[in-house]
């Protein structure tokens, strides 16, 4: 690494993580699930002195619902993180949250045979 | 006559003896000077295989230390969504971080090197990093009107002078007292400016910090007192390496000191690096993420590639429900429309349809309360 003349060079987080969440506590996980998806409310101003993060938050959330998962995906930070972040914003109330989408029922293959043939005899 | 012989012969001897004096004092002036050069050079010589030894143990902590901060990285990320395990191991990584930032400072006395990053940083994130080295971080707050960034061989020495200064700061002041940074663009480049409320430096401070701030050439890492104060030569090692200044010398707005980095214009990158979003996915318009609503992806969507994040990449169908046809051209088919356009847009009115049924109506948020 100290090669005389040649750099090595360093590669892990250039800010870490406890500085982004300024050392506060992280908010439980039920608050926002890993599912739970978040949008923009309509006609928000960024909030004065947003860092880089929630300005991310800001661009990624203003096209339509997102989940946390993705969010913290996006912005390349651990999910608490990105968590603390929309729920800032969530309590600011510059962010709508709805619950995740129940998961879909089993439908037996005949039902979904039925639906294809209708749906091709309709538009195909 | 005799007597003026004798008195001759003495004056002669005189002379000899005193010539002979002379010499002495010439050779011992000379063995003296030689002392002197020799004791100098085994006390250069003893520092610099000091410094060679601890500057390759240095190194080696180093490596481990960056080894450990890109393992926590991913650890970070792993654990992201257990909040009490990543809470346990952001202190870590605190610790950890401090533990990076002494050995570098140690490395940089001894003639090592910091590592380089090889992307240009913003002068918030600069400031964010060097807020991170140091123990009492969350009395640290950074303001910053500016975007600009600095080129990324400037990056780690910038922020581990500041590091420096902002332990200063802190360690010199009250607990619980601010410390603030402010970046501001001056006519040479841009400052970053510490201020801290404590009660200032005595002149004799003020003399060393100056003298270890404006050095230039290998410092004597022996005369930093025990137990070593680094600081300040650390900065002026860095500040002479990389060509930007440091200075302590003023009183802060809040009676503490103020301490200045200033980074001159060739060290300051031409354009801002791209937001972290973008530094993401790879920016462009294929890139964005997708969303449930309100643009429904329609037909299959085509996977590109993967982030560097590991998520997969789609590229989305240019306006897919925009080509839904008007109500008035219902029934028309003279549209030469390809059939799988006319699927995607039948399918696109349905996703639209099914997407009003889900909007506002059942979101959850302060304004619905």
């Amino acid at each position: 690494m100290t090669t005389p003349g040649e750099e090595a060079s360093v590669t892990s987080d250039f800010v870490r993580s406890y500085v982004i969440t300024g050392g506060r506590t992280l908010p439980a996980a039920d608050d926002l699930a890993l599912h739970t998806l978040v949008t923009l409310a309509p006609d928000r101003t960024p909030p004065l002195g947003a860092g880089p993060e929630v300005r991310a938050i800001w661009t990624l959330c203003a096209g339509g619902y997102l989940s946390v998962a993705e969010v913290a995906g996006h912005l390349g930070l651990p999910v608490g993180v990105a968590r603390l972040l929309l729920t800032d914003l969530f309590e600011q109330g510059h962010l709508l949250r709805r619950a995740e989408p129940p998961r879909a029922q089993n439908v037996d293959r005949a039902t979904l045979e039925k639906v294809l043939n209708g749906l091709q005899s309709l538009i195909g | 006559m005799a007597l003026r012989r004798t008195r001759k012969e003495l004056e002669a001897g005189l002379g000899e003896a005193r010539g002979d004096v002379g010499q002495l004092h010439a050779h011992v002036a000379a063995l003296t000077a030689q002392h002197q050069r020799d004791l100098a050079d085994v006390r250069a010589d003893a520092e610099a295989s000091t410094k060679a030894v601890l500057k390759s143990a240095m190194g080696t902590l180093q490596s481990l230390a960056e080894e450990q901060q890109v393992l926590l990285d991913s650890l970070l990320k792993k654990y992201g969504d257990t909040t009490d395990v990543l809470a346990d191991l952001m202190t870590v990584d605190h610790t950890g971080s401090q533990f990076s930032r002494r050995a570098k400072g140690i490395s940089v006395l001894c003639g090592g090197w910091l590592g380089r990053r090889e992307r240009a940083a913003t002068v918030y994130d600069v400031a964010r990093s060097a807020q991170g080295r140091i123990k009492d971080f969350d009395r640290v707050s950074v303001h910053s009107q500016v975007n600009v960034s600095l080129v990324g061989k400037a990056v780690e020495p910038v922020a581990v002078v500041l590091a420096e200064l902002l332990d200063n700061a802190t360690n010199y002041s009250a607990p619980g007292t601010p410390v603030e940074v402010n970046i501001q663009t001056v006519p040479a480049g841009l400052c970053f400016i510490v201020d801290d409320a404590g009660l200032g430096m005595d002149q004799e401070t003020k003399d060393r910090a100056a003298a270890l701030l404006s050095v230039d050439g290998p410092v004597d890492i022996t005369g930093l007192g025990d137990p070593p104060r680094f600081g300040f030569a650390v900065c002026g090692m860095l500040a002479a390496r990389y060509g930007f200044a440091v200075s302590v010398g003023s009183v802060s707005p809040y009676g503490g000191v103020r301490a200045v980095i200033r980074v001159p214009e060739s060290l300051l990158a031409a354009d801002a690096p791209a937001p972290v979003a973008d530094a993401q996915d790879a920016a462009g318009p294929e890139a964005a993420p997708q969303r449930l609503a309100p643009v429904p992806v329609v037909g299959p969507s085509h996977v590109v590639g993967t982030t560097s994040g590991g998520l997969p990449k789609r590229r989305r169908r240019g306006g897919p429900v925009t080509v839904v046809p008007a109500l008035d051209a219902g029934g028309q088919e003279e549209t030469p429309e390809p059939a799988s356009e006319v699927t995607a847009s039948r399918l696109g009115a349905f996703a639209r349809g099914t997407q009003l049924g889900r909007t506002t109506n059942t979101t959850e948020g302060p304004d619905h309360k």
